[in-house]
Formats: structure tokens, C-alpha cells, sequence
């Protein structure tokens, strides 16, 4: 059998790519001595593919159907795939993201049954009005768990305030209304635009032989679309949408998520690259051995739960920050001191070593885990990137690039999201 | 498909003055670590007191008096980890300091086993103190958050309605005492009296250590023979063992009105089983037919068939001998929901269990035992539970107990589990069915 290796010598590890005959890639990385073994089928189709052309005419679906056609794969003509893993020992599930939509399971034993039904059962969705009609009760019940939960919510309104017309702005799941507008024909028009071999990909990660799964994957694979897919996203302009976005829910002291787009759109090696400068420099500005978390936390603006995140993707990117503070407009006028201080001064070398020696530490122990491995191999194959390759992208990246990227992403106005207690 | 089935154990290396040492055997992760447990009885009076210790450790040491200083060093040690906190098992509170670090094989010939465990050690035996108590202002913003931590718990609807249920339910019992204890008994300390309840820990509670990844035997020995050694340990405390039993007189009811738009139900039972006896097997594979999986009868009952709920699951307190049964749901349908969870509940009783039930449910735990060897810190927990109950199994032989579970053990399990508490988390209604935020 034919396949590409890509290995990161400093670990030791290695990712098999296949290619199958309908142009579809299969990933695998070995896990030697690892009782879990984890498959992934996923679809690069997410919460933002909203509008997209069928039969030549271009439609815009209702928001919350990615999530919704989720829901319905698992449940087949002769049963539930939920009920059909567990019976043998598997733990099944799936997630819909902003541009992804990923069906997996993870196992200790019969992997090979287990596998085979992965990837049959997300070649055929089996949808009648009825189960469509059932699907919206349980789903119900999920957006609202969400519209109760805090950090959530926040989350949402900063991507609101920061986005004027990107989707990625959309509500996973949708909202009771927009889900009420999802039918049958609805579900199979996406499911034939974006189930398609070029837009789909297969990840395993487990201790076995790379051949035995490609060759499953041969004797599986039998897409009958073969459609190459145009996504349609409208043109983000470089303004934020609003500056301030408030809440109020029933929380115990203020939450706020704080932001900046990135409007760089870049790809592939590039992307790697940007993604571990940006993490350089934000963690060098809010991290905990930062000056600034340690003002903020011993004047009692933050505490524990602030975080802070890089999220880069090829259609859209931003900067994230937040928790729980008494005063989240006070601490955010504090914060964007300090990043322009930062953005003037640059950062220090001694700093730079150390924080980039940290975080390539931490990405080496993230490789612990079977499921974090296929996440990310899932998600790095859908950015033209190569996961492996970090290794080489920590090598790469330099003092001079991080300032670089960090004043550049700068630039661009903040915008802040607070919720606020009743 | 490869075959990999090497034992994962714990191995006793050492016991000195209350304090055991193991070391887990398992070479394949990436990191390794050491893990500190010190024990205490659950308590009004000590558990808050119990819970700031580690907010007061993570703050410093001697060595490195700031989190900026603590932080650069552990930045300067590959992205090594700290970290500390408190969790209950029954009524047993846990104070835990964690360190981990990614492997020597990683580091250009760096070592960094003796650095991290040393930098761990200075946390807990040199913490900063003046004069004859911990720093004053440090402690107080350490009281202030833990002061916010505790009200913030209500934000999280789900664990809220779970900590509602419990605290309703053993009211009158140890276990109804959060792990961080509460706001008034926050209150009531300060640095003199905290540093009391500091060296009682290092003095008194009982203790256990836990080594693993790829550490050479020379930097065990080392960690062993340096720990606590300036300490004196003669008088250590001694652990009492949870109660599971308590009469249920009758069934309660709590009703709590919030400004939410979906209902949480908690449904609390006791099974009056110990961690320790036989009967503990079988209500574990009770819990996965009733709740504990996508195949279960709450999953397919209240989800798929009646479509009233997104989640709907039950969890086992191990070693209180509690089951809790969760559900988020429309307020208008709160009796609808409660009716199929007690239909479920009763048809266990009865029997009315599949051959193909008790094999998925089998199944699963299976699958949980063999990843859970996957996971460093699980490990370490797995261990940790069976030294606390001396019940000397390992995985191996916990999944042999459960296989040998049969539908009789089953069913006379199901017949000894009451309904307690139904505490309801309800929409006080103002938030309307249609407002989308």
C-alpha cells in the first residue's frame, strides 16, 4: 500500500497519510502501548456554512443545521448507532464546530466492527419527517442548557461584537426558532453538498499496524458524490461590529471575554507559524508570570478563571480573553494598557526563550492523549496544515516575527463582552 | 491489531511516619509526576481551613516569594505544572499537590525530576509566613477569592442543582459539607488560625505519595528520604470510615426558583452499599444499565423515546453509597420526567433487565477500566481509592469482579436503592419560552 509518512523526530512519532481512491485522506498515528484507539470521520462542514449553491442555485439554510444533521446520522433504519458502540464496548459521539462536523468513537477492544460501523453509518443518513419532527424536542432542550450557561453566553456576544458579517458568529446549535424551519430536504441538501470525499477526512490514532486501517478504510468507502465544494463566506470587513455587548444572567460576580480579530488570512505552514507567535506573545502579556496578571490578581480583578486563547483558522481568526471581575470595564481598560505598552516595547529575549521553551513543552505533553492527537490531526488536516510540523514551526519562529504578528493583529480595535448578574 | 497488556501497578516503595510512597509503573506517556495527597475527616470546622492551604502554597515559597518568580521558574522547566487543591471522597477530604513535567528524553539532557520535586517540596514545608502566620496580604486576597469561588458555584446550573441536591439530602450528615466548606466558616479564618490548620497537615494527617513516569531510582530515594524529614510526625490523625446508612423516613421535596429557562432535576437515592463490600460490583453495573451510557434506560427512555431532555444520567458517589440521577428539562414537563426515571428505577427492581443490558454495560466499564490506564492522573486516582479502602485490587482484577456480576446480584441490588431527596431547580418564569438572547 502506498503512503506518506511525516515524523517528529524529537518525540519519535509519526503520522500515516493515505490517500484513498475517491481523493479522501485517511491519518493514523501509532500509540504504542496505549489501550484506547480512537477513529474520526469528519466533514469540513460546520456551523458557518450557511449559504452554498445546490442544483446551480445558491440557498441559505436555516442556522443550527450542521448540528442538527449531527444529531440525526446516529439514528439508522434498523436502530440508534449510540445504542449499536456501547452494546460493544465502545464510548460514541460527535461534535459540531464552526467548520467542522466530526463523528467518533473510542474503544479498548473490537476495534475493527466498531471502525467498519463509523464509517458506514456516516455514509447513510436515514432521515423520515418523524425522527426530524423528534430530534427538535431533544435539541430544544439543548440550546437551552446553553442559553443558561454563562461562559457560553459571553463567549457568543464577543464573537457578535468582533464579527460584522462572518457566520462563524452563528450559534452552533441554532436557536428554537431556526431549528423549528429545519426539514428533511433541508438536511439532505447539506448532507449531499458537504459529505463528499474531497471535504472529508478519515483520522485513527491507536497501537496497530497503519496498513490494517487503510485497508478497512478500501472496503468501506463508497461515496457516490464526488462534487468538489464551493463555500461561500461573505467579506469580513477589517471594523469590529460593536465595541460593548452586556447580559445579565443569574451568575454571582460579572464575566467577560475580551477580543481582537485577526484579519490575516493564512494557511498551511504559515499558519502553524502565526498561531504559536501569537501564543507567545499573549501568554508574555497576561500569563501568569506576566506583570499584568499579577497586578490584576492582587488588586482582585481577575482571579483563578481568567484565561486566555489563540483561535486561528483559514476563514477566520481572533484573540480571546477573560473570566470572572468585579469591574471587567476597569480591568479591560488596564489590559489594553498593557498590550500597548507591549506593542511599543516589544518583548524581551530572556522572556521569548523562556515562554517559547514552556509552551513547546506543553504541546509535547499534549501528546498524551489519544484524543487530543486525532482533534488535532482532524483540525490541522482541514487547515492545509500538518500537525507534525509544530516541531518545526517552534524552530522557526523568532523574536523579531512574534513582535511582528502581535503588533500587526494589534492594530485592530478590541471589543468586550460582559455579563453581568441580575 | 497490536496487542499491548502489560500490568498497571502500584508498587509500595516506602512507609515512614504516616506517609506511604508508591510508584506507578507505566512508561508510556510523555510526562511524569509526583503526586501528594494529605487526608483529613470532612468537617464544618476544617474544611474551609483544609481548602486555602493550597491557595496560600500556590502563591509562593521561600525560594520563589511571587507567582511571577514561581511561574518563570516553572516556564524555565519545560512548561512543568504545579498545582493544588482539595476534593472529597465520602467524608474524607482530600488536600492534593500535583507536580508533573515532560519526560528527560525531551530536554537535551536536562533533569528535571529533582528541580520540579524540590520546587513542589518548598511549596508545601517553606509556604510564606510572617511572624505566626501566613503573609497577611496574601491571605486575605486567598480568603476573598475563595469567598468568590464559592458563590460563583451557582453559575454552573448543573453542578449547582447536584451540590443542592446532596447538601438537602445529608443534611445532617458529614458529606453535606461542600469540599471547600462554606462561605461563614471562610469568613472565620485568618492567617494565625490558618497556619494552625497548616501545621496540623504536615504534622498529622495521614499522607500519600505517588511517583510516576520514567524516574530513576536514585531521584526517588532522594524525594523519599528528603520528604517531610525536617518534620516531626509522631501523633498521627486517624481517618474515620464514611457512614452509607440512613434511614429514609420519607421522600423529600426541595423546590428552588431561579431566573433560568431550563429546569434542572436532581433525583437523590441511597444504595446502603460500601465501597468495600461484594454487593459494590453489582451496583456499579446497576448504575451503567439504569444511567450510565447512551444504551442505558434513562438515555433511551427520557431522550429518544419521550424527547424531553438533552442529558439524562445517573452517577454513583462510590463511598457514600449515593446515586443521583440528572436531567435538564422544561419546567412543564418536571413530572412527566420524574414518572419515566422512577418507571426506569422500579422496572430494575423488578428484573425487567436484558441479557444484552447487563453485556453493554459490562462492556463499557471495561472500556473505562483499560483507558482510564491511558490517563497518568486517573491512574494515580484509581490507586489512590483502592489504598484508601485497603481493598488491594488493581485494574486487572476490579474488571475480573465486575464480569462475574450476575442479573440475581443485580436485582438484589436494585431492591435495596430508595428515593431520598427531588431537588428541582425551576424557572421562576421570567424568562420567557420564545426570548432568544
Amino acid at each position: 500500500m502506498n503512503y506518506r509518512t511525516l515524523t517528529y523526530d524529537k518525540i519519535g512519532e509519526t503520522i500515516y497519510e493515505y490517500e484513498h481512491k475517491t481523493g479522501m485522506k485517511v491519518l493514523f498515528v501509532k500509540k504504542t502501548g496505549y489501550n484506547k484507539k480512537t477513529a474520526m470521520f469528519g466533514t469540513n462542514y460546520g456551523s458557518m456554512d450557511s449559504v452554498f449553491e445546490v442544483r446551480g442555485k445558491e440557498i441559505h439554510v436555516p442556522d443550527g443545521i450542521a448540528h442538527f444533521l449531527e444529531h440525526k446520522l446516529f439514528e439508522q433504519e434498523d436502530g440508534n448507532m449510540l445504542d449499536k458502540f456501547t452494546s460493544l464496548g465502545a464510548s460514541p459521539n460527535a461534535f459540531t464546530s464552526f467548520s467542522q462536523t466530526v463523528y467518533y468513537f473510542s474503544c479498548t477492544d473490537l476495534f475493527e466492527e466498531n471502525f467498519r460501523m463509523l464509517l458506514d453509518y456516516v455514509q447513510k443518513p436515514w432521515l423520515t419527517d418523524e425522527n426530524v419532527e423528534k430530534e427538535k424536542g431533544i435539541i430544544g432542550q439543548e440550546i437551552r442548557m446553553y442559553e443558561d450557561n454563562a461562559d457560553w453566553r459571553v463567549f457568543f456576544n464577543l464573537l457578535d461584537c468582533l464579527y460584522v458579517k462572518h457566520p462563524v458568529k452563528i450559534e452552533i446549535a441554532g436557536t428554537i426558532d431556526s431549528i423549528s424551519k429545519i426539514n428533511k430536504e433541508l438536511l439532505y441538501d447539506c448532507y449531499n453538498t458537504f459529505y463528499t470525499p474531497s471535504n472529508m477526512a478519515v483520522v485513527v490514532v491507536g497501537d496497530f499496524e497503519p496498513e490494517s486501517i487503510f485497508s478497512i478504510v478500501d472496503e468501506m468507502i463508497h461515496f457516490k458524490n464526488a462534487g468538489k465544494v464551493e463555500k461561500k463566506y461573505p467579506d469580513e470587513p477589517e471594523e469590529i461590529n460593536m465595541e460593548y455587548k452586556e447580559q445579565k444572567l443569574a451568575v454571582s460576580m460579572p464575566l467577560f471575554n475580551m477580543g481582537v480579530k485577526d484579519n490575516a488570512r493564512v494557511t498551511g505552514f504559515e499558519l502553524l507559524k502565526r498561531r504559536i507567535a501569537l501564543g507567545i506573545a499573549l501568554y508574555h502579556t497576561m500569563g501568569r508570570s506576566s506583570d499584568l496578571y499579577s497586578r490584576l490578581y492582587e488588586e482582585r480583578l481577575i482571579n483563578d478563571s481568567f484565561q486566555f486563547d489563540v483561535s486561528l483558522n483559514k476563514s477566520y481568526g481572533y484573540l480571546s480573553w477573560g473570566g470572572q471581575s468585579p469591574d471587567p470595564k476597569k480591568t479591560a481598560g488596564i489590559i489594553s494598557e498593557a498590550i500597548n505598552e507591549i506593542k511599543s516595547k516589544g518583548i524581551v529575549q530572556e522572556a521569548f526563550d523562556r515562554i517559547k521553551k514552556s509552551q513547546e513543552g506543553m504541546f509535547i505533553r499534549s501528546l498524551n492523549s489519544v484524543d487530543n492527537i486525532a482533534r488535532e490531526l482532524m483540525d490541522s488536516y482541514f487547515n492545509d496544515t500538518n500537525y507534525f510540523d509544530v516541531g518545526k514551526a517552534y524552530e522557526q519562529v523568532d523574536i523579531d516575527y512574534t513582535n511582528s504578528v502581535f503588533r500587526e493583529v494589534f492594530e485592530n480595535r478590541t471589543a468586550l463582552a460582559v455579563i453581568n448578574p441580575l | 491489531m497490536g496487542m499491548h497488556s502489560d500490568k498497571t501497578t502500584a508498587e509500595k516503595l516506602a512507609e515512614k511516619n504516616g506517609i506511604v510512597f508508591y510508584r506507578i509503573n507505566s512508561d508510556k506517556f510523555k510526562t511524569s509526576r509526583a503526586d501528594v495527597f494529605f487526608v483529613d475527616n470532612l468537617s464544618k470546622e476544617r474544611a474551609s481551613g483544609n481548602a486555602i492551604l493550597p491557595l496560600m502554597m500556590k502563591r509562593g515559597c521561600k525560594s520563589y516569594p511571587t507567582v511571577k518568580e514561581l511561574e518563570s521558574k516553572l516556564e524555565e522547566l519545560y512548561g512543568a505544572d504545579i498545582n493544588a487543591g482539595v476534593s472529597k471522597k465520602g467524608e474524607l477530604q482530600f488536600i492534593g499537590f500535583h507536580m508533573s513535567h515532560i519526560s528527560d528524553r525531551y530536554t537535551n539532557g536536562e533533569r528535571l525530576f529533582e528541580q520540579c520535586s524540590d520546587l513542589l517540596m518548598c511549596m508545601f514545608e517553606n509556604p510564606l509566613i510572617e511572624e505566626d502566620g501566613f503573609k497577611e496580604s496574601l491571605f486575605r486576597q486567598e480568603r476573598d477569592n475563595m469567598v468568590d469561588y464559592i458563590r460563583s458555584k451557582v453559575n454552573d446550573k448543573i453542578r449547582f442543582s447536584l451540590t443542592r441536591c446532596i447538601e438537602e439530602m445529608c443534611v445532617d450528615e458529614p458529606f453535606s459539607i461542600p469540599e471547600d466548606g462554606t462561605e461563614e466558616d471562610v469568613l472565620l479564618l485568618n492567617p494565625k488560625n490558618t497556619l494552625a490548620i497548616y501545621q496540623e497537615m504536615v504534622k498529622t494527617y495521614p499522607a500519600y505519595v505517588y511517583i510516576s513516569g520514567e524516574v530513576d531510582d536514585k531521584s526517588i530515594q532522594r524525594f523519599i528520604d528528603s520528604f517531610m524529614a525536617s518534620v516531626d510526625r509522631q501523633k498521627i490523625k486517624k481517618i474515620n470510615q464514611t457512614n452509607v446508612y440512613k434511614e429514609v423516613k420519607e421522600v423529600r421535596r426541595i423546590d428552588e426558583p431561579m431566573d433560568v429557562s431550563q429546569g434542572k432535576l436532581c433525583m437523590g437515592f441511597r444504595t446502603f452499599v460500601e465501597p468495600t463490600s461484594d454487593e459494590y460490583y453489582p451496583l456499579v453495573v446497576y448504575n451503567g444499565i439504569l444511567g450510565g451510557d447512551p444504551h442505558s434506560k434513562l438515555f433511551r427512555n427520557v431522550r429518544e423515546k419521550a424527547s424531553l431532555a438533552y442529558y439524562a444520567q445517573s452517577v454513583l458517589e462510590k463511598y457514600k453509597g449515593l446515586m443521583l440521577i440528572m436531567s435538564g428539562i422544561e419546567a412543564e414537563n418536571r413530572s412527566k420526567a420524574e414518572d419515566i426515571i422512577l418507571e426506569q428505577v422500579e422496572a430494575m427492581k423488578k428484573g425487567d433487565i436484558e441479557k444484552e443490558d447487563i453485556e453493554a454495560a459490562l462492556k463499557s466499564l471495561e472500556t473505562g477500566m483499560k483507558t482510564m490506564q491511558d490517563n497518568q492522573g486517573a491512574i494515580v486516582d484509581f490507586f489512590l481509592s483502592q489504598h484508601l479502602t485497603e481493598s488491594g485490587e488493581d485494574f486487572n482484577s476490579m474488571t475480573e469482579k465486575l464480569r462475574a456480576v450476575t442479573l440475581d446480584d443485580i436485582v438484589r441490588v436494585a431492591q435495596k436503592v430508595q428515593l431520598d431527596t427531588i431537588y428541582f431547580l425551576k424557572p421562576d418564569g421570567s424568562r420567557s419560552k420564545e426570548e432568544v438572547v
